[in-house]
C-alpha cells in the first residue's frame, strides 16, 4: 500500500511540475469551448472565431499563446487566481467587471437576442412579450444581468444553465433562451434545432479581454491591446469576423 | 426526430476513448490515495484518540457535508486566493486531491462499519496472544474487514470514476469535458452524450469483473 502511495505522490508531483512551468512570455487564455462559433471542438480540435483572434494576438505580440479550456462557470476563478491571463470567451463588459478586471478595447460589438422555439415567434417578438415565460441563459454570463435590468423582469422566470440552453429551447423546457445576436443568427444556421430569432436585438454589447489589475497583468494587456488595434487597422480582424460570421460584428457601433 | 447520426457518432469513439487514460488515471491514483487515508480515519474512529477524534468527526462531517463540487471550488479557486502558493496546483492534481479527501469520508465509515462487522471473538483471539492493539489491527481485524468492505469500496470506486467528470470545472479537460466540447461543434447533443454514456458503462462494467475477481480472492480463505 506505501508503495503505491509513493508512485501516486511521484505522478502527482511530476504532474505539477510539467504544468507549472510557464515562461513569461507565454499568453494563458480560457475559453470554454463551448460557444459556438467562437470557440468549440470538432475531432478533437479546437477552433474558432475567438481562437482565430488570439492567434492572430499571439503573432502580432510575438507572445506564445496556450489555450486552457474549462467550464464557462470555472473561468472567472481560473482568471482571479492566476491560473489563466485573459477570458476569450465573449465576456461583456459591465461596470461590476470593469471594476474587478483591466479590458482591452471591445473587438466584438454585438446586442442581446432573445431567441425562441420555431412557430413561437408570434407570441414573443422581443424582451416585453417575455413576461410569464420562462427563459434560459448561462450561468455566470451577462445575459442574466440585462434580463433582471428589464422594466418586466419581475414577471420572467429566469433559468440558467451550465450548457445547453438552445436544446432545452428546442425542446420545449423553457420558452426562450438569450444570448447574444451573432451567435444566436450562427447557432440557428448551423444547427438542426428548430429555433429562430425573436425580434431585434435589445441592448448593445461591448465584448473585450479582461486582464487582473496587478503591474504584470496591466503590461500584458497594453500589449494585447495594441496588438488588437494593429490587427484592427489592417483589416485582420475585419477579414476573421467575414470567415465566421460573413459579417463584421468587431466594427466599433455608429457614433 | 430525425435519425441518430451513426457516423458521427462512429467518429466520436475514437476522440473520446484517448481520455479513457486521464480519467482512469485521476480515479485510480484518488482510490488509492483514499483507501490509505481512510483506513487510517476508520481505524481512529475505532480506537477513538482523544482529541484526533474530535478532528476526525470534523473531517468527516465537512467532507460528507458539502457538495464535491463546491469542495473543489473551495480548493482550486477560493484558496489560491488567500494563499497564493497554492496556484501552484494544477487542475489533475486538485481534482485528484478534492476527489481523496470528498471520497475518504465517505470511504472511512464503510471501513470502520466492515472493522465493527469482524467477529468480537477474533479480536479476544488477538489480544490472548499478546498482540498490541497496532498488530491485531494490522494482522487480524483489518485483513478480514477488506473482505466485509470490498463491495461497498468498489461501489465508491465506481462513483469515483463519474466523478472525475467535475474535473472539466477546474480546466481539466477529461472525457466529460471533451465530450460537452464536441457536442458544442457539431449540435449532435444526443449522440455525444451517448457515446460517453456508453464510455462509461462499458469501463464500469469492465471493473465489475475485477470486483468479482476480487472477491473470489479474498473468499479463498473461507473456502472448505
Amino acid at each position: 500500500m506505501m508503495k503505491t502511495l509513493a508512485w501516486a505522490a511521484a505522478a502527482a508531483a511530476s504532474l505539477t511540475a510539467a504544468s507549472s512551468a510557464f515562461a513569461s512570455d507565454t499568453l494563458r487564455v480560457g475559453m470554454s469551448g463551448g460557444y459556438f462559433p467562437f470557440t468549440f471542438v470538432r475531432q478533437d480540435v479546437l477552433q474558432g472565431f475567438e481562437v482565430d483572434v488570439m492567434t492572430a494576438v499571439a503573432e502580432e505580440t510575438g507572445l506564445e499563446v496556450e489555450f486552457v479550456t474549462m467550464s464557462f462557470s470555472g473561468l472567472i476563478g481560473a482568471l482571479e487566481s492566476d491560473r489563466i491571463d485573459t477570458i476569450a470567451n465573449q465576456i461583456t463588459i459591465t461596470p461590476e467587471r470593469s471594476a474587478k478586471f483591466a479590458f482591452t478595447q471591445p473587438y466584438v460589438i454585438d446586442g442581446a437576442q432573445v431567441v425562441v422555439k420555431r412557430g413561437n415567434e408570434a407570441g414573443i417578438a422581443g424582451p416585453e412579450d417575455l413576461t410569464g415565460k420562462t427563459v434560459a441563459v448561462n450561468l455566470g454570463s451577462n445575459f442574466e444581468e440585462l434580463l433582471r435590468n428589464l422594466p418586466n423582469a419581475d414577471e420572467i422566470e429566469i433559468k440558467t444553465y451550465e450548457a445547453n440552453i438552445a436544446q432545452d429551447t428546442a425542446l420545449g423546457r423553457v420558452d426562450a433562451f438569450v444570448m447574444d445576436r451573432v451567435s444566436s443568427a450562427q447557432l440557428i444556421q448551423e444547427s438542426p434545432l428548430p429555433l429562430t430569432l425573436a425580434g431585434a436585438p435589445f441592448s448593445e454589447i461591448r465584448n473585450a479581454l479582461p486582464f487582473r489589475q496587478d503591474d504584470e497583468s496591466l503590461a500584458l494587456r497594453d500589449r494585447v491591446d495594441a496588438a488588437l488595434s494593429t490587427l484592427r487597422d489592417n483589416g485582420k480582424l475585419a477579414e476573421i469576423s467575414q470567415k465566421w460570421f460573413g459579417t463584421d460584428i468587431t466594427a466599433t457601433a455608429a457614433k | 426526430m430525425q435519425g441518430l447520426d451513426l457516423a458521427y457518432m462512429l467518429g466520436l469513439v475514437p476522440v473520446l476513448l484517448s481520455y479513457v487514460p486521464l480519467t482512469l488515471f485521476m480515479a485510480v491514483v484518488a482510490m488509492a490515495l483514499a483507501l490509505v487515508l481512510a483506513s487510517f480515519l476508520a481505524v481512529e474512529r475505532v480506537l477513538r484518540i482523544p482529541v484526533l477524534d474530535q478532528l476526525v468527526v470534523l473531517f468527516i462531517s465537512f467532507f460528507r457535508g458539502t457538495p464535491l463540487l463546491v469542495q473543489l471550488f473551495l480548493f482550486y479557486y477560493g484558496l489560491p486566493q488567500v494563499l497564493s502558493v497554492l496556484t501552484q496546483i494544477d487542475g489533475v492534481s486538485a481534482a485528484i486531491m478534492g476527489l481523496t479527501l470528498h471520497f475518504s469520508a465517505y470511504m472511512a465509515e464503510s471501513i470502520r462499519a466492515a472493522i465493527l462487522g469482524v467477529d468480537r471473538s477474533q479480536w479476544e483471539a488477538a489480544q490472548s496472544i499478546g498482540m498490541t492493539r497496532g498488530q491485531m489491527m494490522r494482522r487480524i481485524v483489518l485483513p478480514q474487514a477488506a473482505r466485509i468492505a470490498a463491495p461497498t469500496l468498489v461501489n465508491y470506486f465506481i462513483d469515483m470514476i463519474k466523478g472525475t467528470s467535475l474535473a472539466f470545472t477546474l480546466g481539466v479537460t477529461e472525457m466529460m469535458g471533451a465530450t460537452q466540447k464536441e457536442a458544442a461543434g457539431s449540435f449532435l447533443y444526443f449522440e455525444a452524450f451517448l457515446v460517453v454514456a456508453v464510455i462509461y458503462w462499458i469501463l464500469v462494467e469492465a471493473l465489475s469483473l475485477v470486483q468479482r475477481l476480487l472477491e473470489t480472492h479474498l473468499i479463498k480463505a473461507y473456502a472448505r
